[in-house]
């Protein structure tokens, strides 16, 4: 657990007068589940597309499994084995879910054999669908379906931006059970509103409030600092 | 429903997938021998299989990667312009076709390059831009291309035994090379590239997630276009025997997309049958001229209502269904 995944050093964003992220340091470990989490608009999803590329920062530096990640492009930042969701669930609605697989395992960093693709398609209980076009999913299927894209191409690390939103509460349940199972197969970073997946997932905890890194640690003692609980989540039994 | 990932496409299945390809093979070369008696209909096959070409670059980049190349004519035209240049300067047709080709889908993406970050209408936009300054270019540079005038009485290509290439054989070599765009645009889509530039077309930002180099396929994906624009340029020009700007304005350019959109974007089969349909109406309306455009335009707003997927997507696709939108709001703790 001593090997550095992702490093954040004062990572920033303006946009106009308003700072979405504001020095933000972090550092993940292989192997560790990252969890984030803040109220709309403190940042999180910003964070993410910092980290993936999707924008540019205005400062900080970022390093990922020991490379910097400075003035890569998405699909670099993707070949270099870090994958992400997104909140709206995305999929290629007019392809079947195979045509989607395969489309994932064309500029995969490290492409699964068919029998892997098979054997995490049944794991995710998605086998049973791969003729079916993809928009036609229920979104449960399509979070399902997502995974296994990002999946097959063997990441590194894997951010998952709130992967239960929009799920029945039944849902959410399977959802918690595939991603504590996902840990097996790839370090996660996962941000969420609901805590039930923070409280099972995640092995540490980062804040953001307004920007800017509020706190830092273990899900029990995040969920039970006072400052978190005023700011944040209202309740202490949240 | 196939449960594993890999299917077992049967020897029979593969082949069978390939005989509308033979089929079109066997018309494409058996239609000059058939209209040879008549030399007028011969034609406007002829400049109906070089719009089957056109139409398959254009389905490239308009049905399969999701671009709308409005200056597809103008890179068209300037492969034409080299061609006949080149020829005139002493050239081989034969040498002078695959150079200008080239030049022209090379000249078109330099020229294209800073649009092929833009998407969608952007894009389409852009390369509107570009065609006006080709055809400008045309008119301009009247030292080279004759101004407004045109360059009429193009030679006919020699043939391989020294005479001029005319008639039946010149109208084989224009079946020859629809039958080489086709074929060529069927690697492409079976192919891993294929899949790619699908993926751009559906959804660009995604790909990029999935590690798909954005602008540089998209790049490939207009290169080979453009060499599709090119090829049936410098084969056009010596056919007709006569080019101006007119040639390959921004007009040609969407009477081109017309095909791809009419016939089913997107599909392999779509813009040829949208090529063979159309090209050769423009002729066969000669005569009522005061309407034809009238029709086409009716054609038009036909299709966009009752067939939008085109003729190959039919009237019983199914409306797209977009994906449920779900940017849940965070479900904030209320105090108790």
């Amino acid at each position: 657990m001593s090997y550095v995944l992702l490093e954040a050093r004062a990572v920033s964003k303006r946009y106009g007068g308003v700072d979405a992220l504001k020095n933000i340091d972090l550092v993940q470990y292989r192997g560790e589940t990252l969890g984030m989490i803040g109220p709309n608009g403190s940042g999180k999803t910003t964070f993410v597309n910092v980290i993936t590329g999707h924008t540019r920062p205005n400062g900080g530096v970022i390093s990922f499994d020991g490379v910097p990640l400075a003035g890569r492009n998405p699909f670099q930042i993707a070949k270099a084995g870090l994958t992400r969701t997104y909140q709206a669930v995305r999929v290629f609605g007019e392809l079947t879910v195979r045509e989607n697989v395969e489309t994932a395992l064309v500029d995969a960093r490290d492409p699964a054999g068919p029998e892997t693709v098979d054997e995490i398609a049944d794991w995710l209980r998605i086998a049973h669908r791969y003729g079916v076009r993809a928009g036609g999913l229920t979104l449960m299927e399509q979070r399902q379906l997502e995974l296994l894209m990002r999946l097959v191409q063997q990441p590194k690390l894997m951010m998952l931006d709130e992967p239960v939103g929009g799920l029945s509460s039944s849902e959410v349940r399977t959802m918690i059970g595939l991603l504590s199972e996902l840990k097996s197969r790839c370090t996660i970073f996962v941000i969420e509103h609901t805590m039930k997946v923070i409280r099972e997932l995640a092995d540490k905890v980062v804040v953001l409030m307004a920007g800017e890194k509020l706190a830092e640690g273990p899900p029990a003692d995040i969920l039970a600092d006072q400052r978190v609980i005023d700011r944040y989540l209202g309740t202490a039994d949240a | 429903m196939m449960k594993t990932f890999k299917t077992e496409v049967s020897r029979r299945n593969q082949l069978a997938g390939l005989l509308p390809l033979a089929g079109f093979v066997t018309a494409a070369f058996a239609l000059p021998f058939v209209l040879s008696g008549n030399r007028y209909l011969a034609f406007v096959a002829g400049v109906t299989l070089i719009h089957v070409l056109w139409a398959c670059g254009m389905n490239l980049l308009y049905g399969y990667t999701g671009l709308m190349p409005l200056m597809f004519a103008g890179i068209a035209g300037i492969s034409a312009y080299s061609v006949v240049g080149l020829t005139a300067a002493g050239w081989s047709f034969w040498l002078a076709l695959p150079l200008g080709a080239l030049a022209a889908s090379v000249t078109g993406t330099i020229l294209g390059l800073p649009s092929l970050r833009l998407k969608g209408f952007y894009f389409t936009l852009c390369s509107l831009v570009i065609q006006t300054v080709i055809t400008l270019g045309f008119v301009y540079f009247s030292g080279l291309t004759n101004g407004d005038t045109g360059i009429s009485q193009i030679p006919l290509p020699s043939a391989w035994h020294g005479k001029p290439l005319s008639g039946l054989s010149y109208d084989l070599v224009l079946s020859a090379a629809s039958v080489f765009g086709v074929a060529v645009l069927i690697a492409i889509v079976r192919s891993t590239l294929g899949r790619r530039l699908i993926a751009i077309r559906e959804d660009d930002e995604l790909a990029a997630m999935l590690g798909i180099n954005v602008t540089g396929y998209k790049m490939i994906a207009f290169f080979i276009g453009s060499l599709f624009a090119g090829i049936g340029g410098a084969l056009y020009a010596p056919y007709i025997g006569f080019i101006s700007p007119r040639s390959f304005d921004v007009l040609v350019s969407l009477n081109i997309w017309l095909m791809v959109a009419f016939g089913g974007r997107g599909t392999i089969w779509g813009p040829v049958i949208g090529a063979a349909l159309l090209a050769p109406l423009s002729f066969l309306l000669q005569e009522y001229y005061t309407v034809k455009d009238v029709l086409y335009g009716a054609l038009i707003i036909a299709v966009i209502v009752l067939m939008p997927a085109g003729i190959a997507g039919g009237f019983g696709r199914a409306p797209r269904v977009p994906t449920p939108e779900i940017d849940m709001r965070a479900q904030r703790r209320s105090p108790k």
